[in-house]
C-alpha cells in the first residue's frame, strides 16, 4: 500500500465531475443546515423560553434526532414518502441535525439577562423581546447551523442509501471512497478529500469564533436569569410547531422501526388487514432474533464506545482546559487542532487507520478491538475538547488560582478542583462520545475491527435484504444509544451538559 | 537582620495577550520593600492596579519586568516566573471567597494541608486549631453554599492561614459584608497577625475600617505609588 501522491491526482481535483460532486455537496450542506436553522431556532427559543407545555420534557427530547443513525431517519422515511435524490438526503440530514442549532440557540436564549428582557418587554410585548433578542441568538444559531453544514458535507452512509433506494445522488465523500476502493492509495484519497477538509474547516472555525461572540453578548456580569415568556394563545401552535422536527427526527422513525419489527407493513402489503396479536408475537420473535444473531455485535459496540468515550473525555480534559487557560495564541492553536478529527470525512480517518495501523508491527493491535477504540476516541475526541474548554472558560479561574497558592500542582488542581467543578460536562461528553461511536459508520466500515458492530450489521441488513430483524435490531441499537443520557437526564442531580 | 516579607523592584505589567507594543500598562514601575509582620494597606481607585500588584506577587500574572523577591528568594524576574504560584508559600484571600464549591469546610482545609504535605496524623488538630481561630467549630460539614457570608469569609482566612505562611494577602476580601460583620472579622485579623506574625498587603475601599491595624498605607493611582504613609502606633502594636 503506498501512500504517494502525484501531480496528477492534484490536477484531478479540478476535473468536471470532481468540481460538480463538490458544488452538489455544498448545496446538500447548505440545504440540511438552513433547514436546521429554520426549525432549530425558534425549536431553541420555545423549549428553553416560552411556558409552551411540556417545554421541560420536549427540551431533552429535541437531541435524540442527533443521537439516532441519520441512515434510521432515511430507511424509516424511505417506504412512507416518494421523495428520493438530494431533497431527501438533505431533509434527512437537515431534520437530524436541527438539535445542534436548537441546543446552541436554547443556551444562548438562557444567557440572556432578565432585565434586557423585561426592558424590551416593556417597550413593546413579544415582538419587541424577539426583535432584542434575535440579534443576541443568532451568532449561537448560525455556528449550530454551521457544524449542521460541516455534518452534512462528510455524510457517506445517508446519501449511499438514498441513492440505493432511488436515482443516484453521489456526493463528494462518496469520491473520496471510490479513490481509495480504486487505487487503495491513502495519499491519493488525502488529495481527494483535501478541497472536503478544507470545507469544513472553513465552516467550523467561523462557527466557534460565532459561537464566542453569541456567549459574550448574552452574558452580563450582574446576571439575572429570566423567567418563561407567556405565549397566550399561541401556546399550543407553538407545541405542534416543535413536535415537528422531533416527529420527523425521531417519533416517526421509531415508531416506523417497531412497526417492521412487528411485521405490520408486511401483513399490510399483503392485503390482509392488521392482526395486532401477529404483530405482536412478530414483534417478539424478531427481537429475540435479533438479540441472538446480533448479541456480539451489540455488545462489541457498547464496549467499543465505552471504551473509546474513557480514553478520550480524558485527554478532552486536559486538552480542552489547556485551551482556555494557557495563552491565548497557543489556546487558539490547539483548540484549531482539537478541531481537525472532526473536519476530517470520516471515509478519510477510516483511509488514515487502515494506512498507519495495518502494518506488520501493529498488526496485533489492528486485529483486535483495541483499533476501534483507537479509531472512536480519535474520530470523536474534538467534542469533550470543545465542550470541555468551553466548560473551563465558565469556570472562575480564582477557584483554581486559590487552589495554586495553597500549593497544589496543575495534576492536583486539575483532578480536585477543575474534575468536580465540571462533572456534568465530563458526563455530557462521555454521552456525546459514546452516542456517536455508537452510530459510527462510515469510518467502521473500512477498518475491519470495527466491523463486528451492531450499526454495521444494520447497515448492511438493509442493502441485503431488509426485514423484521433489522428494524428490531435497529431498535436496540436506539434503545443503548438512548439509555445513558436517559438515566443521567432521570435521576443524576447535575444537569447533563452537552452543550457550553 | 530579616530579609525582607516583599521586595519589589522596578515592577511593570502591562494588559495580557496581543504584542507587547499595543498592550496598555496597568502598573508600574513600582518599587516597594514590606518588612515582616507589617499589615500594609492598599488604598486607590478602581482599576489602579492594586490587585494586579497582588496577583504578580503571587505569580498570578506575568510582569513586563523588574523582580519580586519574597523573603530573600527571587520569585519573578520580569516575564520569567522562578517560583510557581504552588511554591511561594503566601496566604491570599480573594475577593467574594472563592471558596471551592464541591468541597466542605473540612475537606477545603484537609485539601490545602495535603497539598502542603503536611503529615496525616498532624492534620486534624491543625484544622481544629484554626477552626477554633476563626470561630467555625462545628460547621466542618458544611458546603460554602451553606455557610453566611462572615462565615465564607472566616473559612476563606481559615484556607489562607492554616500552613502559618509569612505573607498573607488580602484582595478586599471583607467589601461585601456589613460594616459590624467587617469590624468583627478585622478585630480577628489582628489578632491572628499578632498571634502566627505575618507579614499582610491588604487590598481595601475601607481604608478607615481597617486603619486600626494598618501599620502603613500606600495609595495606589494609574499603576503607581503616590503616598507612603507610615502609622507608628500600629507599628508598635503589631510588633
Amino acid at each position: 500500500m503506498s501512500g504517494s501522491i502525484t501531480w496528477a491526482d492534484v490536477v484531478s481535483l479540478f476535473e468536471a465531475r470532481n468540481v460538480a460532486l463538490l458544488g452538489r455537496t455544498i448545496g446538500l450542506g447548505l440545504g440540511a443546515a438552513s433547514l436546521a436553522l429554520v426549525f432549530g431556532l425558534p425549536f431553541g427559543f420555545l423549549v428553553a423560553r416560552t411556558n409552551m407545555p411540556g417545554a421541560g420534557l420536549i427540551r431533552p427530547m429535541g437531541a435524540i434526532p442527533l443521537f439516532l443513525p441519520s441512515l434510521f431517519i432515511a430507511i424509516a422515511w424511505a417506504p412512507l414518502v416518494e421523495l428520493r435524490g438530494g431533497l431527501a438526503a438533505a431533509l434527512v440530514l437537515g431534520f437530524s441535525t436541527f438539535p445542534l442549532v436548537a441546543l446552541f440557540s436554547a443556551r444562548a436564549f438562557e444567557r440572556i439577562d432578565a432585565a434586557k428582557e423585561e426592558a424590551a418587554l416593556l417597550a413593546g410585548g413579544l415582538r419587541s423581546v424577539l426583535r432584542m433578542e434575535l440579534p443576541l441568538v443568532l451568532p449561537s444559531a448560525l455556528a449550530g447551523a454551521s457544524i449542521a453544514f460541516a455534518f452534512a458535507v462528510n455524510d457517506f452512509a445517508t446519501p449511499d442509501y438514498v441513492s440505493s433506494v432511488g436515482p443516484k445522488f453521489n456526493v463528494y465523500a462518496d469520491e473520496i471512497f471510490a479513490s481509495w476502493n480504486v487505487t487503495s492509495n491513502p495519499g491519493r484519497a488525502l488529495i481527494t478529500a483535501l478541497p472536503l477538509i478544507a470545507l469544513t474547516l472553513l465552516t467550523l472555525v467561523p462557527a466557534l469564533a460565532l459561537r464566542r461572540k453569541g456567549n459574550l453578548a448574552t452574558q452580563g456580569s450582574a446576571f439575572r436569569a429570566p423567567g418563561p415568556l407567556d405565549l397566550g394563545a399561541l401556546r399550543i401552535p407553538a407545541l405542534i410547531f416543535a413536535l415537528v422536527p422531533l416527529s420527523v427526527g425521531a417519533l416517526v422513525p421509531i415508531g416506523r422501526l417497531f412497526l417492521e419489527a412487528g411485521g405490520l407493513p408486511a401483513q399490510m402489503d399483503a392485503g390482509g388487514g392488521v392482526d395486532i396479536g401477529a404483530a405482536w408475537a412478530t414483534l417478539q420473535d424478531s427481537f429475540a432474533l435479533a438479540l441472538e444473531r446480533a448479541r456480539e455485535d451489540l455488545a462489541n459496540s457498547i464496549l467499543f464506545s465505552v471504551c473509546a468515550a474513557l480514553v478520550a473525555v480524558p485527554i478532552g480534559l486536559i486538552i480542552g482546559h489547556a485551551i482556555e487557560r494557557t495563552s491565548r495564541r497557543f489556546g487558539r492553536m490547539l483548540e484549531l487542532l482539537g478541531l481537525l478529527p472532526l473536519a476530517l470525512p470520516a471515509i478519510l480517518f477510516g483511509i488514515a487507520a487502515v494506512f498507519f495501523w495495518s502494518t506488520p508491527t501493529t498488526a496485533d493491535i489492528y486485529d483486535s478491538g483495541a483499533m476501534a477504540v483507537l479509531l472512536f476516541a480519535g474520530r470523536y475526541i474534538s467534542f469533550p475538547i470543545l465542550l470541555l474548554a468551553g466548560a473551563t472558560a465558565s469556570l472562575d479561574r480564582r477557584l483554581e488560582e486559590s487552589a495554586a497558592i495553597v500549593g497544589a500542582g496543575p495534576i492536583r488542581r486539575l483532578l480536585s478542583i477543575v474534575t468536580p467543578e465540571l462533572r456534568g460536562s465530563l458526563a455530557g461528553s462521555f454521552v456525546l462520545v459514546f452516542v456517536f461511536c455508537m452510530r459510527e459508520l462510515d469510518s467502521a466500515i473500512l477498518v475491519p475491527a470495527a466491523n463486528h458492530t451492531a450499526i454495521l450489521r444494520v447497515f448492511n441488513g438493509v442493502h441485503f435484504g431488509r426485514d423484521e430483524y433489522v428494524a428490531a435490531l435497529a431498535l436496540l441499537l436506539i434503545f443503548a444509544i438512548l439509555l445513558p443520557g436517559a438515566l443521567w437526564t432521570l435521576f443524576a442531580k447535575k444537569r447533563l451538559e452537552v452543550l457550553r | 537582620m530579616p530579609p525582607a516579607a516583599i521586595q519589589i523592584q522596578d515592577l511593570t505589567v502591562h494588559a495580557p495577550n496581543g504584542p507587547t507594543k499595543s498592550r496598555p500598562k496597568i502598573l508600574g514601575p513600582i518599587s516597594l520593600n514590606l518588612e515582616p509582620a507589617e499589615h500594609v494597606l492598599l488604598v486607590g481607585p478602581s482599576g489602579s492596579g492594586k490587585s494586579t500588584l497582588l496577583r504578580a506577587i503571587a505569580g498570578l500574572n506575568q510582569p513586563t519586568s523588574g523582580t519580586i523577591t519574597l523573603q530573600g528568594d527571587l520569585a519573578t524576574d520580569g516575564p520569567k516566573q522562578l517560583i510557581k504560584p504552588e511554591r511561594r508559600k503566601l496566604g491570599y484571600l480573594f475577593q467574594d471567597g472563592a471558596l471551592w464549591p464541591h468541597k466542605t469546610v473540612h475537606k477545603t482545609l484537609e485539601f490545602v494541608l495535603s497539598a502542603a504535605k503536611t503529615p496525616k496524623p498532624q492534620r486534624l488538630d491543625k484544622i481544629a486549631e484554626i477552626l477554633e481561630l476563626v470561630e467555625l467549630t462545628g460547621k466542618e460539614e458544611r458546603l460554602p453554599s451553606e455557610l453566611s457570608g462572615g462565615e465564607a469569609q472566616r473559612l476563606n482566612l481559615a484556607r489562607a492561614l492554616i500552613t502559618n505562611p509569612k505573607i498573607v494577602m488580602f484582595d478586599e476580601p471583607l467589601g461585601p459584608l456589613d460594616a459590624p460583620l467587617r469590624a468583627a472579622l478585622l478585630e480577628r485579623i489582628r489578632f491572628l497577625q499578632q498571634k502566627q506574625g505575618w507579614c499582610a498587603l491588604h487590598v481595601t475601599h475601607d481604608p478607615a475600617g481597617a486603619m486600626g491595624i494598618a501599620t502603613r498605607t500606600l495609595h495606589i493611582d494609574s499603576g503607581q505609588i503616590v503616598r507612603d504613609e507610615q502609622h507608628s502606633s500600629n507599628s508598635q502594636a503589631t510588633a
